[in-house]
C-alpha cells in the first residue's frame, strides 16, 4: 500500500502542491493580520480575542484545503479516468481496490495534514506577531489553547472526510469543473461565518457531511472490481 | 501445442446491443494470432475482456489454463498490452513511464527498459515529455511498454497505426523476433490484411461481433486459389461455352464483364481458343493468385454481410 502511494506521488509530482499549500498559508496569514489590524483603517476590527482568531484561521485553512483536495481528486482520480490512463493502471496485476484506495488515502492524508500544519503555522505566526503588536491583550491561557487544539483536530478530520464528496459529482462526467464546484459549495456551507454564526457550529452538519464523504469513498471502492472500464 | 487462451461462447452486450456474440477463440502457445476484422467488429471489446477491463455478459475466458475472474489480478502480470491507442502519463518522459510500468508490474530488471527502448528505436528522447511525442513515437513507446517485462502473451490492438512504412517493417520484424526467440505468444489485431498476412500463423476473422472463421495461414495457402480472370463482352455466352466445350464447372461470374475460372486443369490457351472461335471478344485475360484479401472479403460477404 505504501509502495502504491509512493508510486502515485512519483507519477504526479506532489512537490508542486506542497509549494502551493505554503503560498496559501502566507495568503491566509496576510488576511488574518488584516482582519486583526483592520481597526486602524476602518471602524471595527473583525477579531478581538484569541478564540475568535483561532476560529478565523481554521475557517480559512479548511476552506482552502477542501478546494485543494478537490484539485487533487480531479488530478489523481478523475483525470486518470478521463485520459483513459486508468486502463493502463487496471491492467497491472494489482487489486483495483488497492489502487483506488491508495489515491484516496493520499488525498485524505494530504488534506488532513495540510489543515493541521497550516493551522499551527498560521496560529504560531499570529501569536508571535502579537508579542510585538499586543493587539490582543487578554492573557493567553492554557484553556484557550486546549480548546483551539481540540477544535483544530476535530474540524480537520471532518473537513478531510467531507473533502471526498466532490469525487462523486466529478466522476459522473469525469469533470474537473464539477469536482471543484462541488468543493466550493461545501465550503459555502461549512466555512461561512456571518457575525460569528457558522453552520459548522451546528455539529450535526459537519458530521453529516463527513459521513457522506466517507460513504462516497466507500462507494467508489465497493464495485470497482466488477465494472467495465470504458470511456 | 497447448492452448494459451481460449474463449468459450464469449458474449458482450452494451445497452441491449450485442457487440460480441458467442465467440470461441483458441490461441496456441507460441503462435502469432492475427485478429482480422473491419472497424467496429468487436476486436477491441474482446481484447478488453481478456484484460478484464470489460466483463463478459456471458461465456468465459480461459487464460494460461485458468479461468479469468474479476479478481484474477495475477494473470494480468503475464500479459503485455496495447489497447486502442497507447495512453501514458503525459508529463513524464519515456523512461519514467517505463520505470513506473516496471514498478507496477513488479519487474525489477532496469536493463530491460534500455533493451525495450532500443528495440523500438526510441533511445534518444531523453527527458522529453510524452505529450510532445508524435503518434508514431507513442505507438513505439506503447510497444516498448508492452514488451519490457517479457510477457508470455502480448496483446496488440492495431499496433501499426501511425507508423511510417519503414517503421511498420521494423515493428513487424520485431514481433517475429519476439515470437521466435522469446517464444512469446502474440495476439495482434488489425483491419489491414496485408500486415496480418505477413506475420500471422493463425487468423481469426471477426465481423459484427461474430468469429466467422479461425484458420491457419498454412491452410489458406494450401487452398486452391489460383485462377484465371478475363474480361469479355458477353459473360453469359462465355460461361456457357466454357462449360459446354471445356467442361469447366468451377467458374464465377463476377459482374457483367468479368469471369473467374478456378479450374487449374484448364490452360489459358484453350480458354482463349474456345472463346475466339465462337466470336466472343476477350478484352483481357490474366492468371491470378487469390490473396488473403479476396479470401477475407469472400468470408465477410459469404456471411451475407457487406463490409
Amino acid at each position: 500500500m505504501r509502495k502504491l502511494m509512493s508510486l502515485e506521488l512519483k507519477k504526479y509530482k506532489i512537490g508542486g502542491y506542497i509549494r502551493g499549500a505554503l503560498i496559501a498559508n502566507v495568503a491566509i496569514l496576510g488576511m488574518v493580520l488584516l482582519m486583526i489590524h483592520g481597526v486602524e483603517y476602518a471602524d471595527e476590527a473583525v477579531f478581538t480575542s484569541f478564540s475568535e482568531v483561532f476560529i478565523g484561521i481554521d475557517t480559512f485553512v479548511r476552506g482552502t484545503f477542501i478546494v485543494f483536495a478537490a484539485v487533487l481528486l480531479s488530478r489523481f482520480i478523475i483525470d486518470e479516468f478521463k485520459n483513459k490512463s486508468i486502463t493502463v493502471l487496471f491492467m497491472y496485476p494489482i487489486n483495483r481496490k488497492k489502487l483506488i484506495l491508495a489515491k484516496l488515502t493520499i488525498v485524505f492524508l494530504f488534506t488532513f495534514l495540510s489543515i493541521i500544519i497550516s493551522d499551527l503555522l498560521v496560529s504560531g505566526a499570529i501569536l508571535a506577531i502579537n508579542e510585538f503588536t499586543h493587539k490582543m491583550s487578554e492573557p493567553l491561557t492554557a484553556s484557550i489553547l486546549t480548546e483551539a487544539s481540540i477544535s483544530f483536530g476535530m474540524n480537520a478530520l471532518a473537513a478531510s472526510c467531507m473533502s471526498l464528496i466532490p469525487l462523486y459529482f466529478g466522476m459522473r462526467k469525469y469533470s474537473t469543473v464539477r469536482t471543484i464546484t462541488t468543493s466550493l459549495l461545501i465550503i459555502m456551507i461549512v466555512c461561512s461565518n456571518n457575525g460569528g454564526v457558522s453552520l459548522n457550529n451546528i455539529i450535526i452538519i459537519p458530521i453529516t457531511l463527513a459521513i457522506i464523504g466517507v460513504f462516497v469513498a466507500y462507494a467508489a471502492l465497493r464495485n470497482i472490481e466488477h465494472v467495465d472500464v470504458i470511456k | 501445442m497447448t492452448c494459451l487462451l481460449r474463449t468459450n461462447q464469449l458474449t458482450k452486450t452494451f445497452q441491449g446491443k450485442e457487440v460480441v456474440s458467442n465467440v470461441n477463440m483458441n490461441i496456441q502457445k507460441g503462435e502469432i494470432y492475427g485478429f482480422l476484422g473491419p472497424n467496429g467488429a468487436g476486436k477491441t471489446t474482446i481484447m478488453k475482456m481478456i484484460t478484464n477491463l470489460v466483463k463478459p455478459t456471458a461465456g468465459d475466458i480461459e487464460l494460461f489454463g485458468e479461468k479469468l475472474t474479476d479478481t484474477s489480478y495475477h494473470l494480468l502480470g503475464r500479459m503485455g498490452t496495447i489497447i486502442e491507442y497507447p495512453v501514458f502519463y503525459d508529463k513524464l518522459s519515456a523512461r519514467e513511464n517505463l520505470e513506473l510500468h516496471c514498478e507496477y508490474m513488479g519487474y525489477h530488471n532496469k536493463q530491460a527498459i534500455d533493451e525495450a527502448l532500443e528495440l523500438v528505436k526510441l533511445t534518444n528522447t531523453g527527458s522529453k515529455a510524452v505529450k510532445d511525442f508524435s503518434l508514431g513515437m507513442k505507438q513505439r513507446l506503447g510497444i516498448a511498454r508492452a514488451i519490457t517485462t517479457k510477457p508470455e502473451l502480448l496483446m496488440l490492438d492495431e499496433p501499426i497505426n501511425g507508423l511510417d512504412p519503414v517503421g511498420i517493417k521494423e515493428i513487424r520484424d520485431l514481433f517475429k523476433m519476439l515470437s521466435k526467440e522469446y517464444g512469446i505468444t502474440i495476439l495482434i489485431s488489425s483491419h489491414i490484411l496485408g500486415e496480418i498476412e505477413q506475420m500471422a500463423d493463425t487468423i481469426g476473422v471477426i465481423n459484427h461481433g461474430k468469429l466467422i472463421e479461425e484458420v491457419s495461414m498454412e491452410q489458406i495457402r494450401e487452398k486452391n486459389t489460383e485462377y484465371i480472370e478475363f474480361t469479355t463482352n458477353d459473360c453469359k455466352k462465355a460461361a456457357f461455352l466454357l462449360e459446354k466445350h471445356l467442361g469447366v464447372s468451377n467458374l464465377r461470374v463476377m459482374d457483367d464483364h468479368i469471369i473467374r475460372v478456378y479450374d487449374p486443369s484448364v490452360p489459358q490457351s484453350s480458354i482463349t481458343k474456345t472463346l475466339v472461335m465462337n466470336d466472343v471478344v476477350i478484352e483481357s485475360i490474366h492468371k491470378k493468385n487469390s490473396s488473403l484479401e479476396d479470401y477475407f472479403l469472400s468470408l465477410l460477404n459469404g456471411g451475407g454481410i457487406v463490409a
